[in-house]
């Protein structure tokens, strides 16, 4: 019986060993003759509008599998760096800012676009000089330019009614009278509520990307050009101190900030600061998390930062078309207005229609409808950029930590000097100093 | 010989060629990205000398490791012959437990917790401390208690492993050497003292050479607690492996990076010569 039993068995398994062996090559077949395609972001808040334009991209390659990786940016920089020195045959489909590109291209580790989007990119129909120039390296197009970094003032007009004050500010100086009026503190007389909310800690850059913004109100540059590719630092002089003496008075004088108060778009959602400076993609994220926030937004007083983002496509040589095809869909009108409706972030392209969006939601227009005089600045395309902000930012810590600073000019101008004596000994090594 | 050779390849691979491979690398100017490596002689070190946020890091680190060591060392000793006089006690098993849980537990998840603990404004820590009239303490923004804060999360997370093999000494210890104390009347601490410290050295300097070694590589902890996280940022506490980490893949600095290796490599070996001389020689005494 149990022989028998045994005997009955025995194909059995076998027939089912065979089926599952089957179907595991099937799939494997399946999955080979799959294309798969990895999407690299430095903003989670992308993965969504990344996976938007694949679903539509499957509509013709239905086999198409994208993979989206949507990392922190600091850690998707190092990601970057580590992957393409590295090599790698995948198709992957890179997002960097123009700046931090450079020196993947002067190195030849990304491969530049094809005919048919290099055409696209350079259609001045499609996009900007400043934009096709950021995607393109000595003339020729690398790059898919896709969205922007560009700053405008977002403030809690429930909190300005509060006040009294029933328009933004206009200038620096009206930035810290408002500031003073809008601080809402305990009975000890301790800030609870941030008047303007400004970039005083953390790790990397970010301190002096923001201090740059407020700093070009004032008319100056962490980083003056020649014209000849050579730099050197712009901030010790009376803009830098003009700038830096705002952040100190702020702080230790009307005491309307502190570095360990709730800060940025998190805080102005949850009504902990009465405004501050960021990039359009803090609409989107108010939409999610803050809803019913009441506030506006408004342009800076002078101009802003304007860092545009690209898409780069590494792999294998002559496999990269998929990637292409998938960087030039992201800039078809539908997912573009899709982009700023549900993300937030501006798109490059100039000839779509972006008025449904713009209109339903008024706060994009401190973005588009700038006055004509406002101009904008970027990160310069050098190698060492990301070391001179991190080194700065360092520094800038230390200044916001140390009340003696504040309200003694002379002590000021030292910091600036030192600071930028240490900015002009980098571009001194790289031998990018200007006279 | 023949059959531990393939062993002694992969370690050869994993364990020494990097280590040789970065100290050939502390010589070069390299950007990561370039084919170019120009030989550059002993600029990297000659930078490094002059270079005050390394030597902020190395300062920070160095406080930061010796700190933990001191915090660490005593406090695991106490504790674990605490638990080894109290074996017999049904609460010994949870006792090893509950001190061992941080070592095992996840870091990132582990900082969190801690980062809320601190958090100037809705952290337990100054809830607490303003029951007893203390001012709260922005602690991860003042530049002193931020390192603070590294050191007290870094103990909390060292001590579980340090009560263990301080534990696993206990229990090796000859047990008629206490009772001929007792018959002399010597007290509990006084066994504790001039017994169980004395014979314990070897472990004590394993423990020691273990947490200095962990205490100057400390990174995730000074990361997440100053992570810019929005609208929770902290002071970043700059430390040798951040450093390096952000001269390597931020600054693409690597030959650069690899000098600031070079020098904590040469740091820890020092140190912990020192501690094997001390405690060796003391011990064997």
């Amino acid at each position: 019986m149990n022989m028998q039993s045994s005997r009955t068995k025995a194909p059995a398994r076998a027939t089912l060993i065979a089926g599952v062996c089957g179907a595991f090559f099937m799939s494997a077949m399946a999955s080979a003759s799959a294309e798969t395609l990895t999407v690299w972001s430095g903003y989670p808040e992308m993965a969504p509008f990344y996976e938007h334009v694949a679903e539509g991209l499957k509509k013709k390659h239905p086999d198409l599998q994208v993979k989206v990786e949507a990392i922190a940016l600091r850690e998707h920089e190092k990601r970057v760096a580590l992957g393409l020195s590295s090599g790698g045959s995948d198709i992957t489909v890179i997002e960097l800012a123009g700046s931090t590109a450079t020196r993947y291209l002067e190195n030849e580790l990304l491969p530049k676009a094809p005919d048919d989007v290099a055409s696209f990119v350079k259609d001045p129909q499609n996009f900007g000089t400043f934009f096709s120039d950021t995607a393109s390296y000595d003339g020729t197009v690398y790059g898919m330019p896709l969205f922007r970094g560009q700053g405008a003032l977002y403030y809690n007009t429930e909190m300005f009614a509060a006040a009294g004050l029933t328009e933004p500010p206009k200038t620096m100086d009206e930035y810290s009278e408002y500031a003073s009026k809008l601080v809402q503190r305990d009975a000890s007389g301790k800030a609870t509520v941030s008047g303007w909310s400004m970039r005083l800690s953390g790790g990397g850059q970010g301190i002096a990307e923001k201090f740059w913004v407020n700093l070009h109100q004032y008319g100056g540059a962490l980083l003056e050009t020649d014209g000849h590719g050579k730099w050197k630092a712009g901030f010790a002089n009376e803009a830098g101190r003009k700038t830096l003496k705002q952040y100190l008075d702020n702080i230790f004088v009307a005491k309307t900030v502190s570095p360990e108060m709730p800060a940025d778009a998190d805080a102005f959602e949850r009504g902990q600061t009465a405004m501050f400076i960021r990039e359009s993609w803090v609409i989107g994220d108010i939409a999610k998390k803050a809803p019913n926030l009441k506030y506006a937004t408004a342009p800076l007083p002078k101009g802003s930062i304007g860092l545009p983002t690209n898409l780069y496509v590494a792999g294998e040589e002559g496999k990269t078309q998929i990637g292409w095809e998938f960087a030039k869909a992201t800039n078809e009108p539908e997912n573009l207005v899709w982009l700023l409706k549900n993300v937030g972030w501006l798109p490059n392209r100039s000839n779509v229609d972006y008025s449904s969006v713009t209109k339903e939601q008024p706060a994009f227009a401190a973005f588009v409808d700038y006055p004509k005089d406002y101009s904008f600045f970027t990160l310069p395309s050098i190698g060492p950029v990301e070391e001179i902000l991190t080194r700065v930012a360092a520094q800038l810590v230390i200044a916001f930590g140390d009340a003696s600073l504040a309200g003694d000019d002379a002590k000021i101008d030292a910091f600036l000097a030192k600071t930028a004596d240490e900015v002009n000994t980098i571009l001194t090594r790289e031998g990018l100093l200007a006279k | 010989m023949m059959a531990i050779l393939p062993t002694l390849a992969i370690f050869a691979y994993v364990r020494l060629y990097p280590i040789v491979d970065t100290l050939r690398l502390s010589f070069y100017k390299w950007d990561i990205l370039s084919k170019r490596k120009p030989f550059i002689g002993l600029e990297n070190f000659r930078e490094l000398m002059g270079d005050h946020l390394f030597q902020s890091a190395l300062i920070n680190t160095t406080i930061i490791a010796f700190g933990v060591l001191i915090i660490t060392i005593p406090a695991a000793l106490v504790i674990a012959a605490l638990i080894f006089y109290r074996t017999r006690s049904r609460l010994s098993g949870f006792y090893e437990t509950a001190v061992f849980i941080p070592h095992v537990v996840s870091l990132v998840p582990a900082a969190m917790a801690w980062k809320w603990i601190f958090d100037a404004r809705l952290g337990p820590l100054n809830a607490a401390l303003s029951f007893f009239g203390v001012e709260p303490q922005a602690w991860l923004f003042d530049p002193v208690l931020s390192v603070i804060c590294i050191i007290v999360l870094c103990s909390w997370q060292a001590l579980g492993y340090a009560v263990l093999i301080y534990l696993v000494g206990f229990k090796n210890l000859p047990v008629s050497l206490y009772e001929a104390a007792r018959l002399d009347g010597a007290s509990g601490p006084q066994s504790f003292w001039h017994l169980s410290v004395p014979m314990l050295k070897p472990i004590t300097l394993y423990v020691s050479v273990v947490t200095l070694i962990s205490g100057f590589n400390v990174y995730a902890q000074a990361f997440i607690l100053a992570s810019d996280a929005q609208g929770a940022p902290g002071r970043q506490v700059r430390v040798l492996v951040l450093d390096m980490l952000e001269n390597s893949f931020r600054n693409y600095r690597v030959g650069y990076a690899a000098s600031e290796a070079v020098v904590l490599l040469a740091i820890v070996l020092l140190l912990t010569l020192v501690q094997f001389g001390l405690l060796r020689e003391k011990g064997k005494a």
